[in-house]
C-alpha cells in the first residue's frame, strides 16, 4: 500500500470515529491535525462539533505532539459542578507515548483521556527540503504514492518518501501507540528489537569529534526555546534557564550558554523523551540534536531496562530506586 | 538624469568602493537560508533572493548588546560605557522595502519625547541602506495591506530595482546622493530601463495577492479585549516565541547583570526577549498579569494593531509575512486577523468590562 493510500485510509477511519465519539458524547474535545494556510504544514486542531471532523487530516506533517496540549487543566460545569473535560487524541505512536509519560509523571489523569491511536506512517523531513531548496519558496506539497511532490513558481522537486522522513521517525519502533482506547485502522508495529543504529556513528566519535559536531549543530541556535515550549514532557513551571532569582545561568548568545541549556535540557529528558521530534518540527533554524535524547534513551533501556512512555504502570528511572539498580557510576572504596 | 545603471557583474566594485570607511552588510547565504552579515569577501553577497530569515534588526538592535560594564573596588563602583565600534558607518546592501522600514517603527519606540535610546539612535545615525526592490513577493507576503509596498522607496538612500543583467539605481536621499558620489563610474540609464522598472513594480504589486483589510481592526482590538475569541486564537499556540524573533518590529528586551563575582567586575547586557513568555511579565512579588497563553497572544496582536495605531497613527506591522512561514502550529496572523474583524461590533462601554 502506498503512502498515500495509507494516508486516505487512515484520514477515513480517524474521521468515522471522531464522528461517533463526538455524536455519542463519549468526549467533550478532540484533538487532531488538520491542513495548513501554507505548504508543509499541518496545525494541531480542536474539534468540537461532529460537523468539524471533515477537517481533520493526516499528511505526514502533524510535528506538534498533540499530547502537550493535555497538560492545560480543562474544564465544562455540570449543575455547577466543575469536572473535567474528556479529551480525545488522535494519536500517533509518539503522541502515545508522550500521553502515558505524562500519566505516568502524574501531569494528567489518564481517564480524562480518549486516546484513539492511528497506524502513523512517518513525518516528512520538511526542515530537510526547506534545506535544499534553500531559500526558495514552496507554494504546493503533496504525497503522491510513495513520493513527495514540492513545486514552486519555477521548480517541482520529487522526494522519495522513505528517504526523505524524518531521521527519528525511521527508528521508531511504536507507531501505533502501545496503550490506547479506540484503535483507527490496523497496528502497524513491528516487533523487531530498537538497535540504535542512529546513535552508533556518534558513539564512535572521539570527543573532539563530538564537540565539533555539537559545535556545528547548536551554532545557528537564537534561543527562543522553541524547542522547550513544543516539547511535551518539558512542563516545569519556571525552567532552569528562566530561573531570575538569582539568574542561574547567562542568556546571551555565546556558545557557552547556548551548550548549557540544550546539554541540560537533554539530561533533564533522559529516560523521558519519547522521540518524537516535536522540537525539531518546531524550531525555527531546523536544530536537531536529538541524537543525545536517543542515547539517553539507549541508557535508560540498557540500564533500567525502560523505555518511556511504553507501560503505564512502571516508575521511570529517575523517579524510582531499586536496590539493584545499575550503578557502575559509583567510585569504589 | 538621476537614475543610473549597475551592472550585476560590478557589485563588487561597489562593494570595494565603499567599504574604506563603511562596514558592509549584505544577505548571503547559509545553510538554512538567507541571512544579512557583514561582508568580507564581496562574492558571498546574494542579492537574488526572496527575503532574508532572522530579520536584518540585528544590525541596529543586536541579539545582545552591552549597555555598561563596571567594576568594584571597594565601596567605588567604576561605570564603563560601551566601547564597542558604535561610531562606525554601517551601509546594508539590498534590504528589502519591509525591513528598511521596520527601523521607523521601531523609532518611534526608541525615541519616545524626552527618552531616547541612545545606543538604538547612534547605531541608527550611522546606517545607510541601499535597498532592493522586491520582484517576487511571497504567497506570504501583505506589505501592500499595511501601507507598504515592495517598491516602497521612502525609507532607503538608494534604491535598486533587478532588470535582469543590471539594476536600475535611483538615488533617494541626500545621504544616497554622496554614496552614490563614490561610484562615478555608474552608467546612464535609457528611457527603457526605467520603464521596464515601472513594469517590475506593476508585477511585483499586482503579484501580492494576500490583503489584510485592518480598517476596524484597531478599534475592535480595543473594545473586544476580554472576548472570547481569544480562547479560540490562541488554543494551539506553544508559546515558542518564533513569532516575535523573526519580527523586524517586534523589539522587546530584558536587561541582566552578568557578574563576575571573582573578579569583582560584570557587565549590564540588553538581550532579545519576547511577550509570547511567562517570564516576560513575571513581576518580582511572584505576580504575573498574564498568566497563560491566551493574554500572551492578545498582547503581541494588540500591541502591534492597536496599540500603535493609536499611539503613533501607525501599524507595528511591515507585512513580511514571516511569523506566518516560521510558526510551529501555523497560527497565521492573516486568520487571527480575520476572525478579530469578525467580532461582532460592541458599544465600547460593553467592551472595557
Amino acid at each position: 500500500m502506498t503512502i498515500q493510500a495509507q494516508n486516505d485510509d487512515i484520514v477515513n477511519n480517524v474521521k468515522d470515529i471522531a464522528k461517533r465519539l463526538l455524536e455519542e458524547g463519549s468526549v467533550d474535545l478532540i484533538i487532531g491535525y488538520t491542513k495548513g494556510t501554507i505548504p508543509l504544514k499541518a496545525p494541531p486542531f480542536f474539534v468540537k462539533k461532529p460537523e468539524d471532523v471533515e477537517r481533520l487530516t493526516w499528511d505526514n506533517l502533524g510535528y506538534t505532539n498533540l499530547a502537550k496540549y493535555l497538560l492545560v487543566k480543562r474544564k465544562k460545569k455540570i449543575e455547577d459542578k466543575e469536572v473535567d473535560l474528556k479529551v480525545g487524541i488522535i494519536a500517533k505512536g509518539c503522541v502515545g507515548r508522550a500521553i502515558v509519560q505524562l500519566a505516568v509523571e502524574k501531569q494528567l489523569k489518564r481517564e480524562n483521556v480518549m486516546i484513539i491511536g492511528f497506524p502513523c506512517n512517518g513525518l516528512i523531513d520538511t526542515k530537510r527540503i526547506e534545506k535544499e531548496l534553500s531559500g526558495k519558496e514552496i507554494l504546493n506539497a503533496s504525497v503522491q504514492n510513495d513520493e513527495i511532490i514540492v513545486k514552486g513558481k519555477d521548480f517541482e522537486k520529487i522526494y522519495p518518501f522513505e528517504e526523505y522522513t524524518m531521521a527519528l521517525c525511521k527508528t521508531c519502533k511504536n507507531r501505533t501507540p502501545l496503550v490506547l482506547d479506540v484503535l483507527a485502522g490496523e497496528n502497524n508495529n513491528t516487533t523487531v528489537m530498537d538497535d540504535f543504529f542512529d546513535v552508533t556513528t556518534m558513539e564512535a566519535q572521539t570527543p573532539e569529534q563530538k564537540w565539533e559536531h555539537i559545535n556545528g549543530v547548536l551554532g545557528d541556535c537564537i534561543r527562543c526555546n522553541a524547542c522547550r515550549q513544543a516539547c511535551p514532557v518539558c512542563y516545569c513551571n519556571l525552567c532552569f534557564v528562566d530561573q531570575n532569582k538569582p539568574i542561574w545561568f547567562d542568556k546571551t548568545f555565546d556558545r557557552a550558554d547556548i551548550f548549557v541549556f540544550h546539554l541540560i535540557r537533554s539530561l533533564h529528558l533522559a529516560g523521558r523523551c519519547v522521540s518524537c521530534g516535536a522540537c525539531y518540527g518546531a524550531c525555527p533554524v531546523g536544530i536537531d540534536l536529538n541524537v543525545l535524547n536517543r542515547k539517553l534513551e539507549k541508557l535508560a533501556k540498557e540500564r533500567f531496562d525502560f523505555v518511556a512512555g511504553t507501560n503505564i504502570e512502571t516508575l521511570p528511572p529517575m523517579m524510582a530506586f531499586k536496590m539493584d539498580d545499575s550503578q557502575e557510576f559509583m567510585v569504589e572504596e | 538624469m538621476n537614475e543610473k545603471i549597475l551592472l550585476k557583474e560590478k557589485i563588487s566594485d561597489v562593494f570595494d568602493a565603499l567599504k574604506g570607511e563603511n562596514d558592509i552588510i549584505a544577505p548571503v547565504k547559509t545553510d538554512w537560508g538567507i541571512e544579512f552579515r557583514q561582508i568580507e569577501n564581496p562574492e558571498d553577497i546574494a542579492l537574488d533572493y526572496l527575503n532574508s530569515k532572522v530579520p536584518p534588526k540585528a544590525i541596529w538592535l543586536p541579539k545582545v548588546e552591552t549597555l555598561y560594564e563596571y567594576e568594584i573596588d571597594g565601596k567605588d563602583v567604576k561605570i564603563k560605557t560601551p566601547p564597542e565600534k558604535l561610531g562606525k558607518k554601517v551601509i546594508v546592501l539590498g534590504i528589502r522595502p519591509c525591513d528598511a522600514h521596520s527601523i521607523k517603527i521601531l523609532d518611534t519606540f526608541f525615541k519616545q519625547g524626552s527618552f531616547e535610546d541612545d545606543l538604538f539612535q547612534k547605531r541608527k545615525e550611522n546606517l545607510s541602506f541601499i535597498g532592493l526592490g522586491c520582484n517576487s513577493p511571497r504567497e506570504t507576503c501583505f506589505c501592500t495591506s499595511v501601507a507598504g509596498s515592495p517598491f516602497n522607496k521612502q525609507d532607503v538612500d538608494v534604491f535598486l530595482t533587478d532588470l535582469g543583467e543590471k539594476y536600475l539605481v535611483e538615488t533617494i536621499s541626500d545621504n544616497g546622493e554622496a554614496l552614490i558620489q563614490q561610484l562615478p563610474w555608474l552608467e546612464d540609464s535609457s528611457e527603457a530601463d526605467i520603464e521596464l522598472a515601472k513594469e517590475q513594480e506593476r508585477l511585483a504589486e499586482d503579484s501580492i495577492k494576500t490583503q489584510v483589510n485592518l480598517e476596524n481592526t484597531s478599534k475592535l482590538l480595543d473594545n473586544n479585549f476580554y472576548n472570547a475569541v481569544w480562547d479560540e486564537i490562541s488554543a494551539t499556540c506553544l508559546g515558542c516565541g518564533s513569532c516575535s524573533f523573526f519580527c523586524p518590529t517586534c523589539h522587546c528586551f530584558d536587561v541582566i547583570d552578568e557578574n563576575d563575582y571573582a573578579n569583582h567586575r560584570g557587565r549590564r547586557i540588553r538581550v532579545w526577549d519576547t511577550c509570547q513568555s511567562p517570564l516576560f511579565t513575571l513581576q518580582t512579588s511572584g505576580y504575573n498579569p498574564r498568566t497563560s497563553q491566551k493574554e500572551r497572544c492578545r498582547q503581541r496582536l494588540e500591541h502591534k494593531f492597536c496599540y500603535y495605531p493609536e499611539n503613533y497613527g501607525i501599524v507595528g506591522c511591515v507585512g513580511c509575512g514571516r511569523c506566518i512561514a516560521y510558526c510551529p502550529v501555523n497560527n497565521d496572523v492573516r486568520d487571527i486577523i480575520a476572525k478579530v474583524n469578525n467580532i461582532e461590533p460592541r458599544t465600547e462601554e460593553a467592551g472595557k468590562t
